[in-house]
């Protein structure tokens, strides 16, 4: 074989092997023609195999074609390789395709009952203030339920709370959080800043607004020089923080045995912003909590001396921040449970 | 307190309008509770004068009337089937078109044949009085024409008198608030007498035989009455302010309680034997027949007005019907006294009769009000019924006491309310509520809290110090906070200013909430709904989970709403299986709930209180979709909770143990109880029970799931095995092995046993332990099955050799043959 007759049949090697690379639709097809004409006994070797029989200074000019066309093969064979990879994943992709549309899988989303969340949302904003939690019973002493908060057995002011009493001699279940002002004295001593929230019962049949089992908030505040002035700023920053910033808020005189001065504590009704509404009968004004300079026999039972010391309760219903909070009419939903309810929380 | 405008008008001046006034009121501390329009609903009915009146020929009970209502108007002709009216009357005329109370509007109608052109009104009608049975008569110089409305139409207020303030349930009580709030002067009715015939002492005696229970009685009585309706106008007023007009002795006595706040008695002069008043206590055996027309069975701690021959009337409460005044009654005597609070408010529970009057009686009365509400009665009795008044009064304590001392600091005054306030403005304020002040004497005793001993001032402190001279009718002022309250109440509570405390702060002190938030916080996040269900359960909830109706640990309530509702809970399981109950009802049957709540048991006679988790799952836990299978709640769903739950807190790993016993309520074969270690490593402590409920329960209880589980979890227990801090402990950095051990043992034998046997023998070198296949059947024996667990072994510090593996491997594998019986499969 001449120079020109190799050269010749290298070239038609080429335009074959790139006809067969063209036409292998598989990799495993690309490997064939892979071997067939690059492997150890490929085309392209036994070809070159015929170098020896040309003449000497042939030699290089026929191993440089057949580098070219080993190059040029190999070229076209990454080439094809890749084409061939990147239709492979195409049609992967292609076969995995969903419906993006539907659903995602069910996760329970879970709810925390808003009685309970406002409770703890009183907490910490009244815990900005350096107010901590204390906790009471909910059977409680008809002592400390009303005797040591200054309300003698008969005394006419027990109309205020309508009491459901036990079988369990001396003993009833809490009408309100006030008896809490007795367990915080008498376990801890001034500087007193406590909260105490807590279940409360009362005998009272069932409406939108009223129920037999209420929550409420007891908030104390004793020591020497604390005031008046300070239960107003508190009450203000409280009625911000739930209620928004500028909201107008009001004092008047409220009574209970347990303090003196007694206070009600009036913010401007949130549903009419108070130009009057049914919610607020009218009056432009909803009464949030009670509250009151703590009573010199309340203290004294407490332990303390009210020559020395003075301070501040509140009590906050718990239920009706709740209301007002979340927009909700009608209480007796607190106690139903109703999932439809729960899941708004 | 309702009270009529019109009517406080006869004791202050008010120049605001009724709102504004509402206003001013609550301000001060008597709250407006509403604002009623009497008369708005009076529309289109004037004052007509009566005609003629005729039989209505095709009528034997109609009447036909001709009324005149206006120089200008048409004559009407009008029926009415009331037998009381006659011709010259002025009557209330509803012409065509008006409308009454309750929306009922009058047109032109016909009656047995004639046309009638409106109404005549009574008094119930417009609600003016409670007369139902004839037409209104209106005073002969009712002017024609004229609108009722602008007549008899009035405003109410609706005042919520605090029970400190008896002495404001009264119109001249609220006079002197209203004087109070604007300056304007109180007008005392003028209470003049005329006195004639015998004294009274020749007709009436008094004797108390308690002073303590009746430190004052006043008794007066007026000769020759005539009784009969009162006027129209005290008819109108005594309506408006919420009391039923009777006649006017009756009414007399009404209208001095509401005017002066004093409840006075008056006793047919008859029906007391030998004009003898015995004031006592009931006898054992004695009976009385009330106004109400009750026999009542007296208890010995009823006071009673008596005579000789028996009781009269049970006293403060309500009088009796064998002295009741009546149309023949023709002497009358006034009783007006005062009785022990305490007493009072005893009896009036006791026999259920609370009225206006012991409402009075129980918050206290003023002394001299016994004198001056019997000359009022006496007054008003002998003006409306006729009659005159027997010279004197029979008074067992005529004596009465001045006005109290009371010293108070002024500085004190400021301190407590935060801002200084001026001593002359002080005084000023103390006046406007008719407390006068003077300069404090050295000795003068500053009374601080009720009961206790007051602070003696001496001669520096008494210079700064004033005494309050307080108005007898202020039985609530006692101690200087109650003086400061009146300057705040006059001043204006919005005058305190408000500022943050600059006090010091408290000392640290942990949040009891916490763990029951992080609780919270763990399960919501897992995908629970938080409940609150009622402390108060019925005995049929406690008798579903074996608890009897009289069981001795229970605490009942006794004065209960409902017996649903009668029994603090024992258990959160009946509210827990009430919420999935009552939302199965909405079709609402895949649940998952927990609930923080107390439960409550006596022990050894004190109520003991215990803070309980309860989570209850019922039907499909995965969630219905598309693309994966229900997991209907079962034992292992709650277990599954729970770890993680103790897990997610830090606590240690709650073991499950098989119950020694099992509740009525539990499923016998599907009941654990969980332990966890105890605080020092010590014996368990029971955490709680994680059950499927028994299906005898859920049937009993309603419920239409049979898939449900529950865990019922002591949170103290909890708490107890939460570490107060967590501490970082460094992960090997060598790796770890994993040895499979197919355990067989017998039916009998507990998993958790086995993996107990297992931990034990493998420390220290387990790292974890899972059990990750139960399996029963050929080959395996009957009666047997394997519990395959996965350990994985590690050494803190450096790469386990195989022997070391295939000692505790080996150490395992003998624990679990000599203390179970069991082998492993090869």
């Amino acid at each position: 074989m001449d120079l020109d007759t190799l050269s010749a049949r290298l070239s038609a090697l080429e335009q074959s092997g790139l006809g067969a690379i063209r036409a292998a639709g598989d990799p495993d097809a690309l490997d064939a023609v892979h071997v067939a004409y690059l492997g150890r006994r490929g085309e392209l070797k036994t070809l070159l195999g015929g170098i020896g029989a040309l003449p000497g200074p042939d030699r290089p000019k026929v191993g440089a074609i057949g580098n070219a066309v080993r190059e040029a093969l190999e070229a076209a064979l990454e080439a094809r390789r890749r084409e061939l990879g990147a239709a492979a994943l195409d049609a992967r992709l292609a076969r995995e395709a969903v419906d993006v549309t539907l659903p995602g899988r069910p996760v329970r989303r879970g709810s925390l009952h808003p009685l309970i969340e406002t409770n703890r949302e009183i907490a910490r904003i009244f815990g900005q203030f350096g107010f901590v939690v204390y906790e009471g019973p909910e059977v409680e002493t008809d002592v400390r339920n009303f005797q040591a908060l200054n309300i003698p057995p008969d005394h006419p002011a027990r109309d205020l709370w309508d009491t459901l009493y036990t079988d369990v001699p001396g003993y009833l279940l809490r009408t309100h959080t006030s008896p809490g002002q007795i367990h915080v004295m008498q376990r801890a001593a001034p500087p007193i800043r406590a909260l105490l929230p807590g279940r409360c019962f009362r005998y009272e049949a069932v409406d939108a607004s009223h129920g037999f089992e209420f929550f409420q908030v007891e908030g104390l505040m004793v020591d020497e020089g604390t005031t008046m002035a300070d239960l107003r700023g508190l009450l203000d920053a409280f009625a911000q923080a739930m209620f928004g910033r500028g909201r107008p808020t009001r004092f008047r005189p409220g009574y209970y045995p347990f303090t003196e001065p007694s206070v009600a504590f009036d913010v401007q009704c949130v549903v009419c912003d108070g130009r009057g509404c049914a919610s607020c009968k009218r009056t432009g004004w909803m009464t949030i909590l009670g509250a009151g300079m703590v009573h010199p026999v309340v203290l004294r039972n407490g332990g303390l001396d009210p020559e020395r010391y003075q301070g501040f309760a509140f009590g906050l219903g718990t239920d009706r921040i709740a209301i007002l909070r979340y927009g909700i009419d009608d209480i007796r939903m607190f106690l139903e449970n109703d999932l439809r309810f729960l899941e708004q929380f | 307190m309702r009270v009529p405008l019109s009517w406080l008008g006869d004791y202050v001046d008010v120049d605001l309008t009724p709102e504004a006034l509402a206003d001013r009121l609550t301000l001060l501390g008597m709250e407006v509770q509403g604002i009623e329009r009497r008369g708005i609903d009076w529309q289109r009915v004037v004052v007509g004068e009566l005609l003629t009146v005729e039989p209505h020929p095709g009528s034997d009970h109609l009447l036909v009337t001709t009324v005149r209502t206006g120089p200008a108007e048409p004559v009407l002709t009008v029926l009415t089937g009331a037998s009381n009216v006659a011709a010259g009357q002025r009557v209330p005329v509803a012409v065509p078109g008006a409308v009454l109370p309750g929306g009922r509007r009058i047109e032109v109608t016909r009656m047995a044949g004639r046309e009638s052109q409106g109404m005549l009104c009574s008094g119930d009608e417009l609600g003016l009085t409670t007369d139902a049975d004839g037409i209104l008569i209106l005073p002969p110089d009712a002017p024609v024409g004229v609108a009722m409305a602008d007549l008899f139409g009035d405003v109410v207020l609706d005042v919520d008198v605090k029970p400190n303030r008896g002495d404001a349930l009264s119109l001249i009580g609220l006079a002197r608030e209203v004087a109070a709030a604007t300056g304007a002067r109180v007008r005392w009715p003028e209470i003049a007498l005329e006195e004639t015939g015998p004294a009274v002492e020749s007709r009436v005696a008094v004797e108390v035989l308690d002073e303590r229970l009746c430190p004052r009685f006043v008794a007066r009585l007026v000769d020759g009455v005539t009784v009969g309706p009162s006027s129209l106008r005290v008819q109108a007023r005594l309506t408006a302010a919420g009391v039923r007009p009777v006649s006017n002795v009756v009414d007399a006595s009404n209208y001095v309680m509401l005017e002066l706040g004093k409840p006075t008695h008056t006793f047919d002069a008859a029906g007391i034997a030998g004009g003898r008043i015995v004031v006592r206590p009931a006898r054992t055996g004695e009976r009385l027949e009330t106004l109400d027309h009750v026999v009542r069975d007296l208890t010995p701690e009823t006071l009673l007005i008596a005579d000789p021959a028996g009781p009269l009337s049970i006293a403060g409460v309500m009088g009796g019907a064998s002295s009741e005044v009546g149309m023949a009654t023709r002497t009358v005597v006034i009783e007006s006294a005062v009785f022990d609070p305490v007493a009072i408010r005893r009896a009036a529970h006791h026999y259920a009769l609370r009225s206006e009057a012991s409402l009075r009686f129980e918050k206290g009365q003023e002394t001299r009000l016994a004198r001056i509400g019997a000359d009022r009665v006496a007054q008003l009795v002998a003006a409306w019924a006729g009659g005159s008044v027997a010279p004197g009064r029979v008074d067992t304590a005529p004596a009465e006491p001045e006005p109290a001392r009371l010293p108070f600091r002024p500085s004190r005054v400021s301190g407590l309310l935060g801002t200084t306030i001026r001593v002359d403005a002080i005084r000023d304020l103390l006046a406007r509520v008719d407390v006068r002040t003077e300069p404090a004497r050295p000795g003068d005793v500053v009374p601080v809290a009720t009961g206790f001993p007051g602070v003696p001032l001496d001669g520096a402190a008494a210079a700064e110090a004033l005494v309050a001279i307080v108005p007898t009718h202020r039985r609530d002022m006692e101690i200087e906070a109650d003086v400061t309250e009146e300057v705040a109440r006059v001043l204006g509570y919005d005058r305190v200013p408000g500022r943050l405390p600059e006090t010091p702060m408290p000392e640290y002190r942990p949040d009891p909430r916490r763990t029951v938030d992080d609780v919270r916080d763990a399960l919501a996040g897992r995908g629970l709904d938080e409940v609150v269900t009622h402390a108060l359960v019925g005995p049929l909830d406690h008798e579903r989970i074996g608890i009897a109706g009289d069981d001795p640990a229970t605490i009942r309530v006794t004065n209960p709403l409902s017996a649903e509702h009668s029994q603090l809970r024992r258990s959160l399981l009946p509210g827990l299986v009430r919420v999935l109950v009552e939302n199965e009802r909405q079709r609402r049957v895949d649940l998952s709930l927990f609930e923080i709540g107390h439960v409550h048991d006596l022990v050894d006679g004190v109520p003991v209180e215990r803070a309980v988790l309860g989570i209850l799952l019922a039907g499909d836990q995965a969630g219905v979709a598309w693309n994966q299978a229900a997991r209907p709640a079962d034992l292992w769903e709650v277990r599954g909770l729970v770890t993680a739950l103790c897990a997610r807190l830090g606590a240690l790993r709650p073991t499950a143990a098989r119950p020694g016993t099992v509740a009525s309520y539990e499923h016998p074969g599907r009941t654990a109880t969980l332990l966890v270690a105890g605080p020092d490593g010590g014996v368990d402590a029971v955490l709680g029970r994680v059950f499927q409920p028994h299906p005898a329960y859920l049937e009993a209880a309603e419920v239409r799931s049979t898939h449900v589980a529950v865990a019922l979890l002591d949170l103290d227990v909890l708490q107890a095995a939460i570490p107060a801090v967590r501490r970082y402990v460094p992960f090997p950095r060598v790796p770890a092995v994993e040895r499979d051990l197919a355990i067989v043992v017998g039916d009998g034998t507990a998993a958790g046993e086995v993996e107990r046997v297992v931990r034990d023998a493998a420390a220290p070198l387990l790292r974890t332990l899972r059990l990750f296949d139960v399996y029963a059947g050929a080959p395996l024996a009957p009666g047997e099955r394997s519990l395959a667990f996965r350990l994985t072994l590690q050494s803190p510090e450096r790469t386990l050799t195989d022997e070391e593996i295939d000692a505790t491997v080996g150490r395992v594998v003998d624990a679990l043959r000599t203390r179970l019986g069991a082998h492993i499969r090869a």
